[in-house]
C-alpha cells in the first residue's frame, strides 16, 4: 500500500542536520560554562534542607573559604591579613545591603568559618548568608522559602 | 538545466522554511536556561555579632535559646542535650509556643563547619526567623 510512494526521490536517509545542530550548540555551551564553573575556586559548600533561595545578583559579594581553608574574595585568591580591609572597602556605611555570601567547605572547621565571619563583621557586614544546597529530594519546611521558588518569576 | 528532471515547482516541493532544527536549537536552550536558573543560591541567612558592642553580654535576657553544638556530634538546646536524629523534634517542642523566633549558635572549637550548619537548618525548620552566631571566643578567655 504504502511501498509505492519509495520510488521516487524521497531518500531514506535521516536527515541529521538537525542533530548536528543541537549537539553544535551544546557543545559551545558547555565550552562557555566549564571553564567558568571551574574558576580557581572549589568547595562543596554543606547540604541543608530549609533553606532560604537568593537570585544571584551583580552586586553579591561572595566569600569562598576552600577545603585548605584559604579565603577566596569574589573568586580571587586573598589573605586572610586582607579580608578585614577588603569588606571595609566594599561594606562601607552608605551601602543599603550588608549581606556577605559565605561558602566554604562542609568539613570545615567551624572555628575557621567562625573566624572569617569575626573579620567580615568588623568590616561591616551585618547579614552572612551561609551558602548550602538543597539535599536532593526535600523541600523547605518553611512556608516563604516554598512561596519565592515557585513565584519567583512573579 | 537541472529543473527539468525535477518538474519545477509542481511537484511535492514546499517553498515553506523549514522550522524544525531552529526548534530543536530553541528547545535545547530553554531546557539549559531552566536548569541554570535553579542554581540561584541557596542559604541560611545569619546574623553576625555586633563587633562594638555597647552593653556588656551579661545582663541578657535569660529567655535567650542558645543551640550549642557538641564535639561529638550532639547538640544542646541552652542546658539539654539532645542528639542529631532528635534534634529537629526539640526544637519544635520548644519554638511553637514561642512568640519570638531567635536562635543564637555557638559552635564547639572542635565541629566542623557541615554540623553547625546542620544545627541552623533544622532550627529553621522548626520555625525560627532570625539565627544569630555568637562572637568567636577572645585569646585567653
Amino acid at each position: 500500500m504504502g511501498m509505492a510512494a519509495s520510488q521516487g526521490s524521497v531518500s531514506s536517509n535521516p536527515n541529521v542536520t538537525p542533530m548536528i545542530d543541537v549537539m553544535l550548540v551544546l557543545l559551545i555551551i558547555f565550552m562557555i560554562t566549564i571553564p567558568q564553573l571551574n574558576a580557581g575556586f572549589q568547595a562543596t559548600p554543606p547540604q541543608g534542607q530549609n533553606l532560604k533561595p537568593h537570585p544571584e545578583e551583580d552586586s553579591d559579594q561572595v566569600l569562598g573559604i576552600d577545603a585548605d581553608g584559604n579565603y577566596w574574595f569574589n573568586k580571587a585568591l586573598i589573605r586572610q591579613e586582607d579580608l578585614e580591609q577588603l569588606t571595609k572597602n566594599i561594606f562601607t556605611p552608605d551601602r543599603e545591603d550588608k549581606i556577605l555570601y559565605v561558602k566554604a567547605h562542609k568539613d570545615l572547621s567551624y572555628d575557621k568559618v567562625l573566624k572569617a565571619l569575626d573579620l567580615v563583621a568588623k568590616g561591616g557586614v551585618s547579614v552572612a548568608a551561609l551558602i548550602s544546597e538543597q539535599t536532593p529530594g526535600t523541600e523547605s519546611l518553611v512556608e516563604s522559602d516554598r512561596l519565592f521558588e515557585s513565584g519567583g518569576g512573579n | 538545466m537541472g529543473m527539468s528532471s525535477e518538474g519545477g515547482a509542481g511537484g511535492g516541493h514546499s517553498n515553506e522554511i523549514n522550522v524544525t532544527p531552529m526548534i530543536d536549537v530553541l528547545l535545547v536552550l530553554l531546557i539549559i536556561f531552566m536548569m541554570i536558573i535553579p542554581l540561584s543560591r541557596k542559604t541560611i541567612d545569619t546574623q553576625l555579632p555586633d563587633p562594638n558592642p555597647q552593653v556588656q553580654s551579661a545582663n541578657d535576657p535569660s529567655n535567650q535559646i542558645v543551640l550549642s553544638v557538641l564535639a561529638d556530634g550532639k547538640y544542646k538546646i541552652n542546658a539539654d542535650e539532645v542528639d542529631r536524629a532528635g534534634l529537629a523534634e526539640k526544637l519544635h517542642s520548644v519554638y511553637d509556643q514561642r512568640p519570638d523566633k531567635i536562635i543564637f549558635v555557638k559552635g564547639d572549637s572542635t565541629v566542623t563547619y557541615g554540623d553547625v550548619v546542620f544545627g541552623m537548618d533544622q532550627a529553621r525548620g522548626a520555625g525560627v526567623k532570625v539565627i544569630g552566631i555568637t562572637p568567636a571566643p577572645k585569646d585567653g578567655q
